[in-house]
């Protein structure tokens, strides 16, 4: 089992210029969980998301990792030292739509790299560890490849694999299978299943609704920067009340229809 | 009629002053090398002095003339009191002049690497110094280098400029012999075989560090 974190969010405000991107919107990941975050594109979930390891600075409102404050000294106070951020960093993976591999490292290179620049462990046992870690995502074959050579769904568990070796104790997946062709979608979310299933906290912005349903705890409903609603899967995506909800699911439905 | 004795006799001596091309170039390159990260250090600065200052030098060094420049460098050094031989002159100047276009081709490959690339690095707790020379830097330089290749081809021809502070490179060289041979049509054909020739090398080279750094 993982250690696992959990996050609080409370109030948080984030513009940028006149635009009103997050609405105080307040929300928890319980720790061991899968959270997905769904809605139409510009509704603010990845922003929100980015705001969780700070990747984007908020406003105002806390948001609290293991009742730590990340970003701020206090609430509403000076920013913290960066060396303080990237300590709390650490224990946060994300994974990016893009993947965002460094394209100069082999798989192996992307996913020691942390492991020696950040960890500070040597380079034999960086790799040892990482050529875990790409094992454990099912690429131990592919880590002498540079990210050029490999598939976009290979690509992605790199990244993963990048993620986990860091041993966090969150993990934050922006879009993880929305640059993928269809058919390579499937070994990134079997991926992803089984970290769940080790209790990993985990936050996931999505369009993937099959895997909000069975393989999240609580599905966040978020529109125009508001969280419309938080709940179990099935009374977000089967019996919705919010109107707005009902809307997104219908034009979800319609879409996969064709 | 065309001497071809002539041709080819002026190699040698246009060879011997490819010796002063090639100091002037390398060493320009260099300087403009060191320079060029400098100004481009300062240009992406977050503090509006060093900003200002890197704009101004990109810009007065791109909008005059490099013959205009040395002969500024070459009679300006001796009245504030350096008295540097006609070279040293030539390879600042040269040098100076390239940093200010070496300093657009790095800036220009910093802002083409994606954010993601940055923001992983981020993400996993990596500090700003390492960001640079593990994630940015490696990219950046690969990515300049064909534009560093084209900066390097572009200041070999631009040495010609420095006979006009009496450097006998290949072309003070050239017009030298030609006066001497009354023969300028083989004298400068032999010029160009040979500026040719380095250039030729330098693209080949460039291609070759492209092949092997390519990712």
């Amino acid at each position: 089992m993982v250690q696992a974190s959990s996050v609080q969010i409370r109030q948080v405000d984030k513009f940028y210029g006149p635009f009103h991107a997050l609405k105080k919107v307040s929300m928890d990941v319980l720790p061991g969980k899968v959270t997905c975050l769904i809605g139409p594109s510009g509704s603010g979930k990845s922003t929100l998301l980015r705001c969780i390891n700070f990747l984007e600075e908020y406003d105002a409102g806390e948001i609290r990792i293991d009742d730590q404050l990340i970003g701020y000294e206090s609430p509403g106070g000076r920013k913290m030292r960066g060396a303080k951020l990237r300590e709390m960093r650490r224990s946060i993976g994300m994974v990016f739509q893009q993947f965002n591999l460094w394209p100069h490292m082999t798989a192996l290179q992307n996913v020691a790299e942390g492991l020696v620049r950040v960890r500070g462990l040597s380079k034999s046992e960086a790799e040892s560890r990482a050529t875990e870690a790409l094992r454990k995502v099912g690429l131990a074959d592919k880590m002498g490849n540079h990210p050029l050579r490999l598939s976009g769904g290979q690509q992605q568990r790199v990244a993963i694999a990048r993620a986990i070796a860091m041993e966090p104790k969150l993990m934050l997946f922006d879009e993880p299978t929305s640059a993928l062709d269809p058919e390579l979608v499937g070994e990134v979310l079997n991926v992803m299943k089984a970290l769940a299933a080790e209790g990993m906290t985990m936050v996931v912005v999505t369009h993937e609704m099959g895997f909000a349903a069975h393989v999240a705890d609580r599905v966040a409903f978020m529109e125009k920067g508001e969280l419309v609603a938080v709940d179990e899967p099935s009374r977000i995506l089967h019996s919705p009340e919010d109107p707005r909800i009902q809307g997104f699911l219908r034009t979800y439905h319609e879409r996969n229809s064709f | 009629m065309f001497s071809v004795s002539t041709f080819l006799d002026s190699f040698a001596p246009l060879a011997m002053a490819a010796r002063y091309t090639l100091l002037v170039s390398g060493l320009g390159i260099a300087l403009g090398l060191v320079i060029g990260a400098l100004i481009c250090a300062a240009r992406m600065s977050s503090n509006p002095v060093l900003r200002g200052f890197g704009g101004l030098w990109v810009s007065f060094l791109r909008g005059v003339p490099l013959l205009v420049q040395l002969l500024l460098m070459y009679y300006l050094l001796p009245v504030i009191g350096v008295n540097v031989p006609a070279i040293a002159a030539a390879v600042i100047s040269v040098g100076i002049c390239a940093s200010a276009y070496i300093s657009e081709i790095w800036r220009g490959a910093i802002a083409a690497l994606p954010k993601g690339q940055t923001e992983a690095a981020q993400a996993i707790g990596m500090a700003p110094t390492t960001v640079w020379t593990r994630v940015i830097l490696p990219q950046a330089v690969v990515m300049s280098l064909p534009a560093l290749v084209n900066e390097l081809i572009l200041l070999v021809k631009a040495s010609s400029l420095v006979s006009i502070v009496g450097i006998m490179e290949i072309t003070r060289a050239s017009q030298a012999q030609a006066a001497t041979t009354f023969r300028p049509m083989e004298v400068y054909l032999a010029a160009a075989c040979i500026y040719l020739a380095i250039n030729l090398t330098l693209a080949a080279i460039g291609r070759y560090l492209e092949n092997r750094m390519a990712v």
